[in-house]
C-alpha cells in the first residue's frame, strides 16, 4: 500500500466522430490527430513510468463506426506500451449489436487491452484493483456510477472506480439521463473504499474533488470546451494522490467576437487572427457585429477569404453575424456613377437603410463591380 | 454640311456634268440608269477619301473604259460655316485644289497633298462619321433601320432636349453587372453553372443523408427491440424457472393421491359386478313372467284362429262350383259361336265360287270373239301385202297414158301414112324402120287382096320384086316424133312392171281393192283392242278354272292333268268340314236347339247370297251369347279366387298361431329347467342386498379422495405442464428473435453505418453552405441586375424622347394618330404600333419598313437640323416598295423634310417623287 504507483486516465476519445464545420479536408486532418493524441498518450505513460491507463468511457463516437477507424484504433492503442483498461460509455454502450462484442473487436483487439464488461474487481497490477460501471444501455435507469461500486467493502488494495456520466453537481439539472451522486462517491472515496474516481463524459479536464476527476477529451472538439486535450497522470502514493494533466492535443477550437465599426476594428481582427498560433491546426468560429462602409465590407470578405485558407476553418457564427454594410454618400461618389447607375445604387443604399438586409448584399456586391469596372 | 455643286469630269460614263445643290429644300436628281445618279454619291465619297496618287481600284474603276482620260471632280459645300471648292483628278496631270473661305470672308486655298489633308480635316472635324453614313442611303440600302446611338450631332441633340446626360461612364459597371448575373442566372432567369449545380448537388447529398439516416434509425429501432428481447426473454427465463417449480410439486402430490384412487376404483369395481348381477336377476324375473303371459295369449289366439280357417275353407269351396258351372256354360257358348262362324265362311266361299263361274263363261266367249277378229286381222294384212298399187302410183300411170296417146298423136300428124294394098298376086314386100301400123306389127309380106295402112316415120320400101321398088322417106321431124312414142310407151310399161298389173284398168281395180281390205283391218284391229283392254281374257280363265277346277276351251291334255279333287264341288272340300261332322256324330252334348243348314244349289247366287246373310246373324246372335257367358264366368272366377285366398291365410295364421305357442311353452320350459318359478324372486332379493352393502363401502371411499382432492390433482398436473410447454415455446421464440437483431445489428456494426451517416452529414452540410453562399451573390447579382435594369429602362425612355416623338409625329402624317414607336438602347426603332397593333419591326412588311427606316432618317436629320454639324438627307433610290396611296404622303414627307435640311433623292423613278412639294427636279441626261 506505500508502493508509490502511477497510471494515466483518459477518456472521450470518441474516435469516429465527425465535425461539418471542418469541411472534408479538414475532417480529414483532425479525424488523424484524435489518433495521434492517442499515441501520444503512450509516450506520456513511457515519460511517466505510468503502470496502465484507463479510459472513462466514449472510446468510440458509436457503435457502428466504419471499420477503418476500429482497425486504426487498435493500431493507435498498440503505440500505449502498457495495459490499457477501457469503459463502454454512453457513445459506445455496452447494449445490443455493441461493438465491444463485435467480432471486428475480438479480430484486432491488442492484447494488453481489457474491456470492463461487467462489474467484477478487475487487479490490473498487483495490489490495485478496478472496478467499472459499463454503460449497458443509451439510456441508463440510475446513476451509472453506483453499480461499479455498490456493495464494495474498503480492502487493502487500492481501488480505482472507472464511471461515466455528468455529475449532479455538474449538469445543472440539464441532463436528460440519471446523473451521478457525487455525495455517495465523495462517502465512498472517504470511507476508504476508493482512491481514485475516474470519471468520463466532460471534455474538459475537470477536477471535481482530490480523488474524482474528469479527464477530458484527448483532443479538442468543441470550442466550448475549457480545458481540453489532456491525459491525466495520476499517482497514488501512501494515502497522498498527485494528478498531472499532461498535454497531448495539437488542435485548437476558438470562439471570438468582433466588434467591426470601422478600419481600426477590421484592423484588430486582423491582428487577433494574426496572433493565433498552430493555424492550420484552428477552427475559428466566429460572431461579429456592427457596420461597415461598402470598401471596408469588401474588405473584410476578402480578409476572410484568405483567413479560410490558412485556418482549418474559419466559420461565421451565423447566428451572431450581423455585420451590415453601411454605404456613405462619399462612397457612392467616389465611384463616379451617374444616371441610371447612380439611381439604382441610392435605391438599394435606401432600402438598407430601410432595413432592407438582402439590399446589403446587393449594395456591396454593386460596389465592387463598380470599382473593379471604373 | 450643305452640297451645292458636284461637277464629274471623265467618271465613269460622264463625260462632263455639274449638278447644283440648293442649300435647303428637297431636290430630287433624275436620270435613267447608267447616266451616273450613283457616280454622284460615289464621287463624293471617293474626292475626300483618296488622294489624286491614289492606286487604289476604286480609282483606276471610275476611268471610262477605253479612254486614257484623268477623272475628275469638283465639288462645292459649306462645312463648318466655311465654304469650300475642292476638286480632285485622279491618275493623270493628277491635282488637288483646295479654296476655303472662312466665315469671316478670309480666303485659304491650299493644293496637293496639303489640300487633301486639309479637306479630310474639315470633313473629319465637321461630319460626324456616323450620322453620315446613316443619312446616306446608297442603292438598295433603303431598307436598312439606322442605328444612331453613336452619332455624336443625335446624342447632343437627344441630351439637350430631353435634359437626361448620356450615361456612357457607367456602361462598363453595365456589361459587368449583365456578366455578373449571367454567372448565376440565365438570361430567362433561370439559376445556372455553378449555382444551379450546387442546387443539385444539395439535393443529391440530402438525399444520401436521408438515407444514411434511415439505416441508422432502423439500427437504432434493432438496438432498442434487442433491449426489449432482452428484458422480455430475461422475465420469461424467470418466471418458466417458478412455474416448473409448481409442476415439480403438483408431481409428488399426484403420487400420494393415486393409491386411494387406486382402492376407489376396486370398490368401483365390485360395485359394478354387484350391480350386474342384480340386473341379471331382474332381467331373468321379468323374462319369466314375459314367458307365462305369451303362452297363455298365444293358445287362446291360436283356438279363435282355427275356427276362422274353417269357415273360410267351406267359403272357398262353394264358389269354386259356382265356376266350374259357369266355365262349362261358357265352352257350350263357344261351340255354338264357332259353328255359326264356319256356316258363315261355308255360305262365303259358295257366293264368291258361283261369282267365279259367272265371269268364266264371260270371259270364254271374249276368248272366241277375239280369235275370230285375228283371223280377219290376218286376212287383210295378207291381201295389202300382195297390192303394190298405190294412189300415187295409179296418177303416174294415168299421167304416162296421155303422154302416149299425145305422141301418138303428134306423130300421126307429122309422118307420112302410107296405104299399101296387094291388088294382085304379086308378092308386096315390107321393110323399112320407124314404122307404125297402128301398134301392129308389118309383115314382111303383104297377102293377097290385104292392105295395110302405116305411119312411116323412119324409111318404108315397098317392093315388088323384079318390077318396082317403093321407098317412102319420112321427113324431117318424123324421127323425134317417133322417139317421143317409144319414149311414153317405155315409160309406161315400166310403170305397169312397178304395179304388177296389166293395164291403167287393172291398176285401178287393184287400188280399190287395197282401200277395202285396209278398212277391213282397221276395224279388226279396234275390236281386238277392245276385247283386250281388260289383259289377256286366256289368264284370267286359266286362273278362274284353277280356282274352280273346270276347263272351258282348255287343251285336252291340261284336262288331264287337272287333279280329279278338283272337279268336286268346293264345299265338299273345305278341310275340317267332315271332323264337324264327325263332332257332331261324337258329342255327349244335347244338340237338339242346333239347327243343320241346308246344303246350297250350286248355281244359285242369289240364293247363296241370302243364305250366306242368314248365317251372318246367327254368328251375331252367338257372339252376344258368348260375351254375356264370358262375364259370368269372369265374375265367378273373381268370386273363387277371393274365398281361396281367404282360406289360404286363415290357414296360414292358425298354423302360425300353434307353432308360437308351442314355442313359448318349449321357451317356458327351458327357462323352468334352469330355475324353478319359485326362486326367481328370492335370487332378486339376494342381489339387491350386496348391491346396497356396496355402495355404502364406495361411499366412504369417495370421501377421503374429496378430502384430498385426488380427482384434481392430474388436471392440474396437465394444465401445469401445457403452461410450462407454452412458456418454453415463447423463450424460444423470444431467444431466436433476439439472436435475429443481435445479427442485424452485428452486420450494421460491420457496414459502419454511424460513419456513414456522419459523412452523409458532413458532405450534405458542405454542399449546403456552398449553395448558400452561392445563393446569397446570386440574389445579390439578381437584385442589382434588376434593379439597374430599370433604372436604364426609364433613362432610356427619357433619353430616347426626342428622337422617339420625332418619329412619331412624322409618321403619324403617314398613317393617322395611332402610329406609335418604342426605341431600344441604340435609338434604333425596336416595335411599332398602329391601331393598337404593336409589332417587333422584322415582322412589318417591307413596304413598311422602308417607309419606316425613311421616317426616321428624316426624323434624325430633323433633331440634327439646328445643329452645325448636320449633313443632307441622301436616298440613292428609295420608295421601291411603297403603293401608290403611301407615296403620296411619303412624297408629302419629303418635301416638308426640305423645310429644315437639305434632302437629295436620286432615282430614275420620277413618277414615285410627283407629290414631293416644292421639290426641285434635276434630269440628268
Amino acid at each position: 500500500m506505500d508502493e508509490s504507483i502511477t497510471f494515466l486516465h483518459s477518456s472521450d476519445w470518441q474516435l469516429g466522430m465527425m465535425r461539418r464545420f471542418l469541411g472534408p479536408d479538414g475532417q480529414a486532418r483532425w479525424g488523424q490527430a484524435r489518433l495521434d493524441a492517442v499515441a501520444r498518450i503512450g509516450e506520456v505513460a513511457e515519460r511517466t513510468g505510468a503502470r496502465f491507463v484507463v479510459v472513462t468511457g466514449d472510446v468510440f463516437e458509436h457503435n457502428q463506426v466504419e471499420r477503418q477507424t476500429i482497425l486504426r484504433a487498435c493500431e493507435a492503442l498498440k503505440r500505449i506500451p502498457v495495459p490499457v483498461v477501457l469503459l463502454p460509455g454512453n457513445h459506445d454502450a455496452l447494449e445490443p449489436g455493441s461493438l465491444w462484442t463485435s467480432a471486428q473487436w475480438a479480430a484486432h483487439k491488442p492484447d494488453h487491452v481489457t474491456v470492463v464488461v461487467d462489474e467484477s474487481p478487475l487487479e490490473i497490477v498487483p495490489g490495485v484493483e478496478i472496478v467499472g460501471a459499463p454503460w449497458r444501455s443509451r439510456r441508463p435507469v440510475s446513476d451509472p456510477a453506483a453499480p461499479g461500486y455498490a456493495g464494495l467493502k474498503p480492502s487493502t488494495k487500492r481501488r480505482i472506480l472507472l464511471a461515466h456520466g455528468q455529475l449532479t453537481s455538474l449538469s445543472g439539472g440539464m441532463s436528460d439521463v440519471p446523473t451521478i451522486d457525487q455525495a455517495a462517491l465523495e462517502a465512498a472515496v472517504a470511507d476508504g473504499r476508493l482512491q481514485y474516481v475516474g470519471l468520463g463524459d466532460r471534455h474538459s479536464t475537470t477536477q471535481v474533488t482530490e480523488r474524482i476527476w474528469f479527464s477530458g477529451t484527448q483532443e479538442v472538439t468543441a470550442p466550448e470546451e475549457t480545458h481540453p486535450g489532456n491525459v491525466l497522470a495520476v499517482t497514488l502514493a501512501g494515502d497522498a494522490i498527485t494528478v498531472e494533466p499532461q498535454r497531448v492535443g495539437a488542435w485548437h477550437m476558438v470562439e471570438h467576437h468582433a466588434e467591426l465599426d470601422g478600419e481600426e476594428s477590421l484592423k484588430a481582427l486582423a491582428d487577433w487572427f494574426a496572433e493565433l498560433p498552430d493555424k492550420e491546426r484552428t477552427y475559428v468560429r466566429l460572431a461579429a457585429d456592427g457596420s461597415l462602409p461598402l470598401p471596408l465590407m469588401s474588405q473584410l470578405e476578402a480578409m476572410l477569404d484568405a483567413l479560410g485558407e490558412v485556418f482549418a476553418s474559419v466559420e461565421k457564427w451565423p447566428k451572431f453575424w450581423t455585420v451590415r454594410p453601411a454605404p456613405e454618400a462619399a462612397d457612392l461618389d467616389a465611384l463616379q456613377l451617374s444616371g441610371p447607375a447612380r439611381a439604382a445604387m441610392e435605391e438599394l443604399r435606401q432600402a438598407l437603410a430601410g432595413g432592407d438586409e438582402s439590399a446589403g448584399a446587393a449594395l456591396t456586391l454593386m460596389h465592387r463591380l463598380a470599382r473593379d469596372a471604373g | 454640311m450643305r452640297l451645292h455643286s458636284l461637277t464629274l469630269r471623265n467618271f465613269r460614263g460622264v463625260a462632263e456634268r455639274t449638278v447644283q445643290l440648293p442649300a435647303i429644300g428637297t431636290t430630287v436628281v433624275v436620270g435613267d440608269n447608267e447616266v451616273g445618279k450613283s457616280s454622284l454619291v460615289e464621287a463624293f465619297a471617293l474626292v475626300f477619301d483618296f488622294p489624286d496618287d491614289s492606286k487604289s481600284k476604286r480609282i483606276a474603276d471610275v476611268q471610262p473604259v477605253g479612254h486614257d482620260v484623268a477623272p475628275e471632280v469638283t465639288v462645292e459645300l459649306t462645312l463648318g460655316g466655311r465654304e469650300l471648292t475642292y476638286t480632285k483628278r485622279w491618275l493623270k496631270n493628277r491635282s488637288t485644289e483646295l479654296s476655303v473661305i472662312e466665315p469671316d470672308g478670309r480666303r485659304k486655298t491650299f493644293t496637293g497633298r496639303e489640300a487633301h489633308n486639309e479637306a479630310e480635316r474639315l470633313f473629319n472635324e465637321n461630319v460626324d462619321p456616323v450620322l453620315w453614313q446613316t443619312l446616306m442611303v446608297s442603292q438598295g440600302q433603303s431598307l436598312i433601320l439606322p442605328t444612331p446611338a453613336d452619332a455624336e450631332p443625335l446624342i447632343t441633340a437627344v441630351t439637350a432636349e430631353s435634359g437626361t446626360p448620356v450615361d456612357g461612364a457607367s456602361m462598363p459597371l453595365v456589361s459587368a453587372v449583365e456578366h455578373e448575373y449571367l454567372r448565376y442566372w440565365t438570361p430567362r432567369g433561370r439559376p445556372t453553372g455553378d449555382f444551379a449545380k450546387s442546387a443539385q448537388a444539395v439535393s443529391a447529398a440530402e438525399l444520401r443523408s436521408a438515407q444514411a439516416a434511415k439505416a441508422m434509425e432502423e439500427v437504432v429501432a434493432d438496438i432498442r427491440r434487442a433491449e426489449r428481447l432482452a428484458l422480455d426473454l430475461e422475465d420469461l427465463t424467470t418466471r418458466l424457472a417458478e412455474h416448473l417449480k409448481t409442476v415439480e410439486e403438483l408431481r409428488v402430490r399426484k403420487k400420494e393421491t393415486d393409491e386411494i384412487l387406486l382402492r376407489r376404483d376396486s370398490v368401483r369395481a365390485r360395485a359394478e359386478t354387484a350391480r350386474a348381477r342384480l340386473e341379471n336377476h331382474t332381467r331373468t324375473r321379468l323374462e319369466r313372467e314375459r314367458l307365462l303371459d305369451e303362452v297363455a295369449r298365444f293358445t287362446t289366439a291360436a283356438g279363435e284362429l282355427a275356427e276362422l280357417k274353417a269357415e273360410a275353407e267351406k267359403a272357398a269351396k262353394a264358389s269354386t262350383d259356382t265356376l266350374h258351372a259357369a266355365e262349362a256354360a261358357l265352352a257350350e257358348v263357344v261351340e255354338l259361336k264357332d259353328d255359326r262362324r264356319g256356316d258363315v265362311q261355308h255360305a262365303e266361299q259358295r257366293v264368291s265360287e258361283l261369282m267365279d263361274r259367272a265371269e268364266l263363261d264371260r270371259l270364254t266367249g271374249q276368248q272366241a270373239e277375239l280369235a275370230d277378229v285375228r283371223a280377219r286381222i290376218a286376212a287383210a294384212s295378207r291381201v295389202l301385202d300382195g297390192i303394190k298399187v298405190t294412189d300415187s302410183l295409179v296418177a303416174e300411170l294415168e299421167d304416162a297414158r296421155a303422154k302416149v296417146v299425145e305422141a301418138r298423136a303428134a306423130l300421126a300428124a307429122g309422118v307420112p301414112e302410107v296405104l299399101v294394098r296387094r291388088l294382085g298376086s304379086e308378092k308386096i314386100s315390107l321393110e323399112g324402120t320407124g314404122l307404125d301400123a297402128g301398134g301392129a306389127k308389118v309383115p314382111p309380106q303383104l297377102d293377097e287382096g290385104a292392105e295395110l295402112s302405116m305411119l312411116v316415120s323412119g324409111e318404108l320400101h315397098v317392093g315388088v320384086p323384079g318390077q318396082l321398088e317403093l321407098t317412102v322417106r319420112a321427113g324431117g321431124d318424123a324421127a323425134s316424133l317417133r322417139s317421143l312414142v317409144d319414149e311414153a310407151v317405155r315409160r309406161e310399161k315400166d310403170l305397169l312392171k312397178r304395179a304388177k298389173v296389166r293395164d291403167l284398168q287393172a291398176a285401178r281395180e287393184l287400188l280399190r281393192k287395197s282401200d277395202t281390205a285396209s278398212a277391213e283391218l282397221q276395224e279388226a284391229r279396234r275390236t281386238e283392242r277392245s276385247l283386250t283392254a281388260g289383259g289377256d281374257p286366256g289368264e284370267r280363265i286359266a286362273l278362274l278354272a284353277a280356282r274352280l277346277g273346270v276347263f272351258g276351251d282348255e287343251p285336252a291334255e291340261e284336262e288331264e292333268e287337272a287333279p280329279k279333287g278338283k272337279q268336286q264341288p268346293a264345299v265338299e272340300n273345305v278341310p275340317g268340314q267332315m271332323s264337324l261332322f264327325e263332332e257332331f256324330a261324337e258329342d255327349t252334348f244335347d244338340f237338339e236347339d242346333l239347327v243343320m243348314p241346308e246344303p246350297l244349289a250350286p248355281d244359285d247366287l242369289t240364293g247363296a247370297q241370302r243364305a250366306l246373310e242368314d248365317t251372318r246373324a246367327e254368328l251375331a246372335t252367338a257372339e252376344r251369347l258368348l260375351g254375356d257367358a264370358e262375364f259370368a264366368a269372369a265374375q265367378a272366377r273373381k268370386a273363387a279366387d277371393e274365398d281361396r285366398s281367404e282360406a289360404q291365410q286363415a290357414r296360414a295364421r292358425a298354423e302360425l298361431a300353434a307353432e308360437r305357442v308351442a314355442a313359448a311353452t318349449a321357451e317356458l320350459e327351458a327357462a323352468r329347467a334352469v330355475l324353478a318359478d319359485e326362486d326367481v324372486d328370492a335370487s332378486e332379493e339376494k342381489a339387491t342386498a350386496e348391491v346396497e352393502a356396496v355402495l355404502e363401502e364406495l361411499t366412504a371411499v369417495q370421501e377421503q379422495v374429496d378430502a384430498a382432492g385426488a380427482d384434481h390433482v392430474e388436471g392440474e398436473l396437465a394444465d401445469a405442464l401445457a403452461v410450462a410447454a407454452r412458456l418454453q415455446g415463447e423463450r424460444d421464440t423470444l431467444r431466436d428473435s433476439l439472436r435475429t437483431t443481435e445479427g442485424r445489428l452485428e452486420q450494421s456494426g460491420r457496414d459502419g453505418l454511424a460513419t456513414r451517416q456522419d459523412t452523409a452529414e458532413l458532405e450534405l452540410a458542405a454542399v449546403r453552405a456552398e449553395h448558400e453562399n452561392l445563393q446569397r451573390r446570386a440574389e445579390a447579382a439578381r437584385r442589382v441586375h434588376e434593379t439597374l435594369g430599370r433604372h436604364r429602362a426609364a433613362a432610356q425612355t427619357k433619353y430616347s424622347e426626342p428622337l422617339q416623338s420625332r418619329i412619331e409625329a412624322l409618321g403619324r402624317s403617314v398613317y393617322g394618330p395611332t402610329f406609335r414607336v418604342w426605341l431600344d438602347d441604340d435609338l434604333a426603332v425596336a416595335e411599332r404600333e398602329l391601331e393598337g397593333n404593336r409589332l417587333r419591326v422584322e415582322s412589318l412588311s417591307t413596304g413598311a419598313q422602308e417607309q419606316l427606316a425613311i421616317i426616321t432618317r428624316l426624323a434624325i436629320s430633323h433633331l440634327v437640323s439646328t445643329t452645325e454639324n448636320s449633313v443632307p438627307v441622301i436616298f440613292d433610290d428609295a420608295l421601291g416598295w411603297s403603293d401608290k396611296a403611301r407615296l403620296r404622303d411619303m412624297g408629302t414627307l419629303l418635301g416638308r423634310a426640305g423645310d429644315h435640311g437639305q434632302v437629295i433623292i436620286l432615282t430614275c423613278m420620277p413618277d414615285r417623287y410627283e407629290y414631293v412639294p416644292k421639290a426641285t427636279f434635276i434630269k440628268l441626261q
